[in-house]
């Protein structure tokens, strides 16, 4: 490099720092609740460790962590006694509160026979856990917020999907803010694009048109076309998002609500999960909402394949280089870092309210090119007899 | 020093607003008409009116979208001049 090159020419480095060493605080789904009952222990790799999950007689969803005081035994590997597990190497017996309350063989339970436990919530359908590796429970106002239509007959029953995916989950945090993903990697078009950040709030609000290019399961014209979408999505702390969606369609309007939720099994894994439900609407006849829900959650399903694809293959990026049509992407990190610091060193910095609306004026010309190139070549082709 | 926002230190930085309505200082940055940034601490946010009235709701924090007063004042501004607006060239 000449001397007279200014700074502005010098090679960009990429900072890819080190995924934290500690995991999230704040509640995590671990999934739909349903599967958690079926009277067996069950594992669950979360936070670095082995987890059991089992129900005990009153219902109750327990978590526990794997591995019994005793000799080490594998709980998950146990059966569900009454409102206990018990490990399947001695039969010693744990309680939901993280105690051993008998030991058939012995006279008596030992001291210090207590083994660490989750507070666990089960809510509209999903098991929580609450995490935090200071070890105190959930303040009363860090709570899961109620989904009105997932317990009420006027809504389908979640479509659920989940899959591991070998990335730190910062990955699918980021895409709270990145609107240009969405058109690239989602099919969408966003058309507005706003976050606000406030305490353990991160909001997106997008509005967004209908791909007329893309949306392969509306190709084939059995479906009504998707003309345009309002969504307000938030997660509540570190890994819960609740997107309150509405799709506009050719007949009228579908109300949604999607889940997008994960928790991290290591630093360089984490367990990526989505639901959808539908609003039943008078305009839907016979199982219509349902289909809709499963067609959603397919594509859904693409477009976060397509973002697996993406993050197995990217670096880590601490300075990520943006231009003015991105989002704030340092702000909503300064906002996810409250998570991974000590309750008491939460900055005001963290959790002060940040708004940021981003002025789509540029990308929609550019994609509005970009989808009309894209008709014109699929009608191109259509012309061209099949070889 | 962790990574900064290369829009803030090779454009323009964040600049100190206070609202038309109530007085709360924020800072805003606005690379077009269009965009807006805010940045808000708390005692702004108590000082406002809109977010008093929207918390006094069920809503969560974070809920309100956006306070109007203090949008119409940064609008004002932005076309009186007092918040600069980069344009292309500054943007680049």
């Amino acid at each position: 490099m000449s001397a007279v090159e200014s700074e502005h020419d010098a090679v960009r480095s990429i900072d890819a720092g080190a995924a934290p060493t500690r995991f999230a605080r704040g509640w995590h789904c671990l999934g739909l609740a349903e599967k958690f009952k079926d009277g067996k222990p069950h594992a669950v790799q979360a936070f670095g460790q082995k987890l059991v999950v089992f129900q005990s007689g009153d219902g109750t969803l327990n978590v526990l962590d794997a591995y019994c005081r005793h000799m080490g035994g594998d709980l998950s590997q146990g059966t569900v006694k009454g409102d206990q597990v018990a490990c399947p190497f001695h039969d010693w017996r744990w309680g939901g509160d993280g105690r051993c309350k008998q030991i058939p063989y012995s006279r008596r339970v030992p001291l210090r026979a207590r083994t660490a436990s989750w507070p666990s919530l089960d809510q509209d359908g999903m098991l929580f856990v609450w995490n935090d590796p200071e070890g105190n429970p959930p303040p009363a106002d860090v709570t899961v917020p109620r989904i009105e239509g997932a317990t009420s007959e006027g809504w389908t029953d979640w479509v659920w999907y989940e899959t591991e995916v070998d990335a730190n989950c910062r990955e699918v945090v980021d895409n709270v803010v990145d609107m240009a993903h969405f058109f690239y990697v989602h099919y969408s078009f966003p058309t507005y694009f706003k976050n606000v950040f406030e305490g353990h709030t991160a909001t997106q609000y997008m509005r967004g048109s209908g791909r007329p290019d893309a949306r392969p399961q509306e190709q084939d014209g059995s479906r009504a076309k998707t003309t345009g979408s309002s969504s307000v999505a938030t997660y509540h702390g570190p890994s819960f998002m609740i997107d309150d969606l509405v799709y506009e369609l050719d007949g009228g309007e579908a109300q949604c609500v999607l889940i997008n939720c994960h928790y991290p099994v290591s630093a360089d894994k984490f367990i990526l999960q989505y639901g959808i439900i539908v609003k039943r609407a008078d305009t839907m006849s016979g199982n219509e909402s349902e289909e809709l829900a499963a067609a959603m959650a397919e594509f859904i399903k693409l477009g976060f394949e397509q973002d697996i694809a993406i993050w197995k293959n990217k670096t880590r990026i601490d300075n990520p280089l943006l231009c003015e049509e991105d989002g704030p992407v340092y702000q909503l990190r300064r906002w996810y870092e409250q998570f991974y610091v000590d309750a008491d060193a939460v900055r005001p910095e963290m959790t002060d309210r940040f708004e940021f609306e981003l002025d789509t004026t540029r990308p929609v010309e550019a994609w509005q090119r970009e989808v009309e190139d894209n008709l014109a070549r699929k009608a191109a082709a259509a012309k061209t007899p099949a070889a | 020093m962790a990574p900064q926002d290369n829009r803030l230190t090779d454009g323009a930085p964040m600049r100190p607003v206070s609202c038309g309505q109530c007085g709360s200082r924020v800072l805003v940055r606005k690379s077009s008409l269009q965009q807006t940034s805010v940045q808000w601490n708390s005692e702004a946010l108590r000082g406002c009116t809109e977010h008093t009235a929207a918390m006094s709701g069920p809503a969560a924090p974070g809920a309100l979208e956006t306070c109007h007063a203090l949008g119409a004042t940064i609008r004002a501004a932005a076309l009186n001049g007092t918040v600069e607006v980069l344009d292309d060239e500054h943007a680049g």
